[in-house]
Order: C-alpha cells, then structure tokens, then sequence
C-alpha cells in the first residue's frame, strides 16, 4: 500500500495542507514553510510541464506573490492547491509571452536529462518513467490535454478546480483529462520511453 | 476500477487516480511479477506520470526565499487585504451559500420595507381612535409614512389645532370608534386609489365588507367623507350607510371591530416599535 497513488497522497495532504494555511495567514512563517513544502512538488512538475526548465524561477516568482497575497486567499487545503497553481500559471504563461518577444538560446540544459530520477522503491520496481522522458510525452499532447493531465495528476486537483484554474467549464477539462491520459498510455505502451529531448508547452509545433 | 488490472488510462474522472491498479490487485499476480517485461502495464499511467512528474525535492533556497516574502509581506501589513472574486477557493456550497444569504438578506430588507409601509397604511386606521397619546402616535405613522398622514388631517385634529385649550380627546373619544376606522380607511382608500398602489390586505378587505362589495366602495366611501364634517359637528350625525351598517347588525360588527382593534394595536405598537429605537438611542449615546 506505501507504493504508487502519487495523486492520492497529494490529496491526503490536504487537510495538513489547509491547517498550515490557516496558521500562516494568522502570522505563522513556520506554517507557511509546511505549506511550501506540501505544495511546491505538484506546482513545480506542473510549470516543468508549462515553461520546461524555466520552472524553478517561475515557480520562485509565483510565491513571491503567494507569500504577499496569502491574507486575501479564502479556503481549505485542495483551495489553496488551486489558488497556487492559478498564481503559477499566470506567472508561467506572462515567461512564456516575453519569451516570445526574446527567444532562448537553448531548449534544454543537459542537468535536466540526467536528473538522477526517483530512488523510491515504487520507481525501481515499475520501470518508472524518468522526469524528462514524462515531460516529453506531456508535450505531445495538444495544450488543454497536457494542462488538464498535469493539473489533475501532478498538482492533484480535482475536477472542477482544475477548470477554474484553466477558466473552462469543468466537463471540457474532464474530457481532456481523461483523452489526454489515454493518449499517453497509448504512447507509452507502444512506444515505450524515447530519448527524444523534452519540449515545453509554450512551444508551438 | 480496482480490480481492473489492463487499462490504467481509463480513469481520468476519479478521485482517486487508480492508485489501487498498482497494486498487484490480481489474485494471480505475485508480488515479483512486477519485474516481468509485461508488469508496467498495469500501472496506472496517471500513477506514472505524478511520479515522474512531481518533484521530488523542495529547493531550500526556494522556500528560505518564499519565506523571507511572507515575512516582508507581513510586516507590511499586506495580509489584511481584501479577498478578492479569485482567491475565494471555499467549496462552491459556501461560496454559494454566501451569496444567497446576501440574497436572503435583500429580499428580508425589502419585504420589511413593504411590511412597514402596510403598517404605516394601517396605522392611520388607528390612529384616530387614540385618546391620550394622539399626538405621538400620528407622528409615528406621519414619519413612517408622511405622505398619506399630513394632508389628511382629521376633523377633530383640525378642532384640537383651532383651539388648542380644549381637551384633545373629549372630541373623538365621543363618537363610535368604528365610524372612525371607516372614515380612515376611507382616506387610505382616496390616497392610493390613483397612485397604483395596493391598500393593506386588511384594510381593504374590512372596506370592502363595509361597502358590502368592491365596486360600491367608491360610493361608500365618498358618501362617509362627505358626512364626515357633518358629523364632526354633530355628534349623533352617523346615520350614513356606514354608520348604520355598523351599528344595526352589532354582533357580527362587534366582532369585526374587536378582531380589527387587535390587529390595530399591534399594528400601531409595530410601527412604534419601529419609530422609536432612535430616540432611544441618541439618548443612550448622550
């Protein structure tokens, strides 16, 4: 049982989650910490999926504006996931336009592709996806399918706060979801893991 | 979907992400199948993805920068600021629930408002039959609803203004208090009668069992506003319709007049219920 269910443990999260929340906006700089450790994670997996190795400092802004704006946030431990990944998104998508206007000399750094990966004995025994190789295969998904996917899986939100975070209804964020799932499955299971170097959503192709 | 152990994909819409498919749930399968070349299939491509995906160390650089952003922030006093559409994440039945209270709460302040101004209507049918307070209580109704109380001003009102050394409740006390009702159901009846606006339930209901139907209050009731003077003068003068229907049936109208009495005393203490906590309070302040 101690193996897998990333997601669910996401989720189990929630209600240490929404306390630390609750003692952070009372003042408390200690539970404010517990918070970013609980949430940083799914937020971080999610901007790789967004901006690819941009994520560390989109992420870096993204809290600066957590941390100032924490008093305004109103909700519990799964809100506050939501509220999170919606300040990391505008922040991921504001990088991606001035990128636009500037483009950047490399896709890809070499550190990315040779993360050591995961130890976790859930990893060495299922022939685990590395990160890039999973970010790879997101990004051939169309956009709303890669968001959803990472919203719902990697950022752990359930259905109807991953459509508000992506401002769509919440039945077109379930339908992209669960094609984008299957795509991927598909994609792993007949392909298996390619060396193909990760690309980021931002990128049209 | 536990028990399910080929389409991992298939289950976007869950809760829970199929976390159970990576479990060797099978009963067949041991738990060192997992090494075979076919194991992967099982697991749950969602599974796979979060564990890929997620990172899997917090950057202590990155949460002391955090931190430092919450500390300035809060000494700036930042976290007192407004919530704003976007940052209420409470489950959509709060969120709602707040809304429709504000609803609720809209919809109480206006019923009120019309509650009070039913009152305010009904009030002038008692305020003639007062004795000693008369002044107060038709400047309660007066300021609830001003219109409707100051150009009607009733006969004996008017005498009481043209010598004020006389007793004020000598004049009305005499005459059948339901006379009076009549006559200010009347004038509620005159008022409105152009304005679109609807009379009391009450009051029009007891006006129209007095006029003994609805078209015939018009009549019915010029008729007692004509008389009115006459009978201001004279005392005895109540022989119009209104007078004797009142008076030559006195049971049933003695009823009526008692259940309309109830409903005007209460109606009366309402609307000074509702006039006075101002005094009351600018006296508490002083």
């Amino acid at each position: 049982m101690g193996q897998g269910g990333e997601s669910r443990r996401v989720q189990a999260y929630d209600g240490e989650l929404g306390a630390a929340v609750a003692r952070a906006q009372e003042g408390d700089e200690a539970a404010f910490a517990v918070a970013y450790r609980i949430v940083q994670p799914g937020l971080l997996g999610y901007l790789r999926g967004l901006v690819g190795n941009d994520a560390e400092d989109v992420a870096s802004d993204a809290w600066l504006e957590i941390a100032r704006d924490l008093g305004r946030f109103k909700g519990d431990g799964a809100g506050f996931r939501g509220w999170t990944a919606t300040i990391a998104r505008h922040r991921a998508l504001d990088h991606l336009r001035r990128q636009k206007v500037r483009p950047r000399a490399t896709a890809l750094e070499t550190d990315m592709l040779d993360l050591p990966g995961t130890q976790s004995t859930y990893d060495q025994a299922m022939e685990a996806l590395s990160t890039e190789q999973a970010l790879e295969l997101v990004s051939r998904l169309p956009r709303d399918q890669a968001e959803a996917v990472l919203l719902r899986v990697v950022v752990g939100l359930d259905g109807p706060a991953a459509a508000r975070v992506l401002g769509k209804r919440p039945g077109a964020v379930r339908t992209a979801a669960h094609r984008g799932l299957k795509r991927l499955g598909r994609l792993i299971g007949a392909e298996g893991v390619t060396d193909e170097s990760p690309r980021t959503l931002g990128e049209s192709r | 979907m536990g028990g399910r152990p080929g389409d991992g994909g298939d289950n976007g819409d869950g809760g829970d992400f199929g976390a159970s498919d990576v479990h060797p749930a099978h009963p067949d399968a041991a738990p060192q199948d997992v090494r075979t070349p076919r194991a992967p299939a099982p697991v749950a491509v969602d599974v796979l993805l979060a564990a890929a995906v997620r990172a899997h160390t917090v950057d202590d650089d990155g949460e002391a920068r955090a931190v430092a952003a919450f500390r300035m922030a809060r000494e700036q006093g930042a976290h007192t600021a407004r919530t704003r559409r976007r940052d209420d994440w409470r489950p959509r039945e709060q969120r709602s629930a707040g809304r429709s209270r504000s609803l609720r709460a809209t919809l109480a302040v206006l019923l009120a408002s019309l509650t009070l101004g039913g009152v305010a209507v009904a009030a002038i049918g008692v305020s003639y039959d007062g004795d000693g307070d008369r002044d107060g209580r038709t400047g309660s109704s007066g300021s609830a609803s001003g219109r409707s109380a100051q150009p009607t001003p009733s006969p004996s009102e008017g005498r009481a203004g043209t010598d004020p050394g006389t007793h004020p409740s000598t004049g009305p006390s005499d005459r059948p208090s339901q006379a009076q009702d009549t006559e200010a159901r009347c004038r509620a009846y005159e008022q409105l009668k152009g304005s679109g606006k609807a009379l009391d339930s009450t009051v029009w209901q007891r006006l129209v069992d007095e006029a003994g139907g609805e078209r015939k209050i018009e009549a019915f009731c010029a008729a007692q506003l004509a008389g009115s003077d006459a009978r201001g003068k004279g005392q005895d003068g109540t022989g119009d319709s209104g007078g004797t229907d009142a008076s030559s049936d006195p049971g049933e109208s003695g009823d009526k007049g008692s259940a309309g009495d109830k409903g005007g005393a209460g109606d009366s203490a309402a609307s000074e219920r509702a006039a006075t906590p101002q005094p009351e309070k600018s006296q508490g302040k002083k």
